[in-house]
């Protein structure tokens, strides 16, 4: 982005009631263009929204930190550069560079090192922050060559590292990526230093864009992906199945296919972290069967559900899996090396993200992998992650089940234990996560990011419920998050998902029980709103409200909900978030 | 008015949004309110991208209205 493209960005009008995202932009040099950058790119990352970026004071960024943790911002970018850690590391001194300055210098660095952790660490504690380590070089202090690095560069680097790998394990603080911002921002292009010397900016504003887009990308991850559908042929490995046979596709260095291992290698990894893996391939099944049974198989079947194997359309293989994931087409992506493939089903769902597999470009392939790993990126992995699978292959057995008699015996028969936990709790990520992928069974559809998360939480009166599931088919985990607040003995529910998982048990009933007697409250009013994909929620309070939800803010009072609500009969214990 | 200064009123638009059109050609540091030394380093930055020049803020220094900064302009382009 040029600077010019960013002022245009800032400058495009809003409506006044915009909600507007605060950020503590935390340095000690002038923030000049890198603000103008960091507010571009969040508009960017959110239209119809206005950016208000906060800066402190000049060769300051310990009294900026403290300062920043008193303010009412919802979160911080923290950037660092040599010289906020020792004056003289920057350009912009001259007290001299002889060996007892040096000696100083070193000596002086644990304890600014120090009060710099409980700094960042007291601001992560207020509000999500990203962390960057000095992004220019240490300026040549001794007597070595430049081509040669010295003690002193060598012993800066390892305290910042050190320090870097303390913060890294404080929930909420993020250090940015060196290695990325290397790929976007060249080392010999970053410093200005005719900028630095006449207005204390340090960074061209190719550096400061790139910084920005990063910091930015790193504050707001996109929300990801939810499973990927992949062919076999020249996409998990090399050569077609129905010619070469299951010992003649390969996948290895040897066999100069090595691209395709990684590309098993990586799903294999997605799936550990409870992303969903399917294949729909144009192929044999039994033979499919055999190839996946070879033991040198980097992604296993197990690993793997459903495989759609068959000569039909592939829109049509895409279609089944869909409906066995419950999921929609937009949170999922599709990998095929056929051009032909991939247009037929983007022909029928519009909203997958499909990729031609470069199988015959190795660099092409690495790259290729980097991006798709990004499209899956979260934060954390959780338990729920892991159950996912199993619960997915389990649902057909429960579906058939439930469809063979008395809906009604069959949930008295699961023996469906439902744990319920209210508090504010702060760190529940998992439920923050659920509260962002949900679609079907969410009350309006709102997205929110960490630090809004932690707002509407601190409201007064907020409450948060989550519900943990499991039954004789097995446990499904933290499926379920209510936000609301109770005012004047008035119970409000802005926040209700539940994942599609645990749909057809009746839990969501339990839930609403719960609320009405926990809080003895006559009626909870709830912040609806329509979407295009929460139909089961709708079709949920069709129930009490037979002609439909007509107005976005709706009331349901306790008469009505326990005059129609069904029998239940999970055994529902209670716990408080710690 | 050339093509030179067409190209400096957009960089002016941009750095002073509030600034009529038809004010900029007349704008100096003295009847803007909001020019001020950090609005000078964004005007300049903008005109280095601009332009294509690297900006050297000593060749700069004095150069506070839109006429001044489209002189420095035209001596910088001629040189080219």
């Amino acid at each position: 982005m040029r600077l010019s493209e960013a002022l245009r960005i800032n400058q495009l009008s809003l409506a006044p009631d915009s909600r507007c995202k605060k950020v503590q932009l935390v340095c000690g040099f002038t923030p000049l263009h890198l603000g103008t950058f960091v507010e571009a790119y969040i508009r960017n990352r959110f239209p119809g929204e206005r950016a208000s970026i906060i800066s402190g004071l000049f060769g300051d960024v310990e009294g900026n930190l403290k300062r920043a943790s008193r303010e009412e911002a919802q979160s911080a970018v923290v950037v660092m550069e040599w010289s906020d850690f020792d004056a003289r590391l920057g350009l912009r001194s001259s007290a001299g560079c002889d060996s007892p300055i040096l000696a100083d210098i070193l000596e002086h660095f644990p304890a600014t090192i120090s009060r710099l952790e409980r700094g960042i660490s007291e601001l992560a504690g207020r509000m999500p922050t990203v962390v960057v380590a000095p992004t220019l070089p240490i300026p040549p202090l001794t007597h070595l060559p430049l081509a040669q690095s010295g003690s002193l560069e060598l012993q800066l680097q390892y305290q910042m590292i050190g320090l870097l790998s303390k913060l890294c394990g404080i929930g909420g603080l993020k250090i940015l990526n060196e290695s990325m911002l290397a790929s976007r921002s060249a080392f010999r292009d970053r410093r200005d230093v005719n900028l630095e010397f006449h207005a204390g900016f340090p960074y061209t504003t190719s550096h400061a864009a790139a910084l920005a887009e990063l910091c930015v990308e790193c504050l707001y991850p996109p929300i990801p992906k939810k499973g990927l559908i992949t062919d076999l042929d020249e996409t998990l490995w090399k050569g077609i199945l129905g010619e070469a046979g299951p010992s003649g596709v390969s996948w290895s260095v040897e066999s100069r296919s090595q691209a395709h291992a990684l590309y098993q290698q990586l799903l294999a990894s997605l799936a550990e972290s409870g992303i969903l893996i399917a294949v729909a391939t144009k192929n044999d099944a039994a033979l499919v069967r055999e190839a996946f049974a070879r033991r040198d198989m980097l992604l296993k079947e197990t690993q793997v559900f459903p495989i759609e194997s068959g000569w039909g359309a592939k829109s049509d293989s895409v279609a089944r899996i869909l409906r066995a994931w419950n999921l929609s087409a937009e949170d999922v992506v599709m990998v095929d090396d056929s051009p032909m493939e991939l247009a037929e089903v983007k022909a029928k769902y519009p909203a997958i993200e499909g990729f031609r597999f470069p199988h015959n470009d190795a660099a092409e392939a690495v790259n290729f992998l980097s991006m798709l790993r990004a499209r899956f990126a979260k934060t954390d992995v959780h338990a729920e992650d892991r159950l996912r699978l199993e619960s997915l292959r389990n649902a057909p057995s429960i579906n058939q089940t439930q469809s063979s008699g008395d809906p009604l015996d069959f949930l008295a028969g699961l023996d469906a234990k439902l744990t319920l936990k209210f508090g504010t709790a702060a760190n529940d990520n998992r439920a923050f996560e659920l509260v962002n992928k949900t679609s079907q069974f969410n009350l309006n559809g709102q997205r929110y990011t960490e630090s809004e998360w932690q707002a509407v939480r601190n409201v007064p009166g907020a409450f948060l419920l989550t519900a943990n599931y499991e039954d004789r088919f097995g446990p499904l985990g933290k499926i379920a998050v209510v936000v609301g607040r109770c005012l004047r003995n008035k119970l409000y529910v802005d926040i209700w998902v539940m994942s599609c998982r645990a749909f057809s048990r009746h839990i969501e009933y339990h839930v609403l029980e719960r609320l009405f007697e926990k809080f003895g409250v006559d009626c909870i009013e709830f912040a609806f709103r329509p979407t295009e994909r929460n139909g089961p929620l709708q079709e949920f309070f069709t129930r009490f409200f037979p002609h439909g939800l007509t107005a976005e803010r709706f009331e349901l009072s306790a008469n009505v909900f326990m005059a129609l609500r069904p029998t239940l009969f999970h055994e529902v214990t209670e716990v408080s978030h710690g | 008015m050339d093509n030179l200064s067409d190209r400096l009123v957009t960089c002016f638009g941009l750095v002073f949004p509030n600034l009529p059109l038809d004010e900029i050609p007349s704008a100096a540091a003295g009847n803007i309110s909001d020019w001020d030394s950090i609005a000078q380093i964004n005007l300049l930055s903008v005109i280095g991208e601009e332009f294509g020049i690297g900006i050297d803020f000593e060749q700069f220094e004095g150069a506070t209205s839109f006429p001044a900064l489209l002189d420095r302009l035209r001596e910088i382009k001629g040189r080219d």
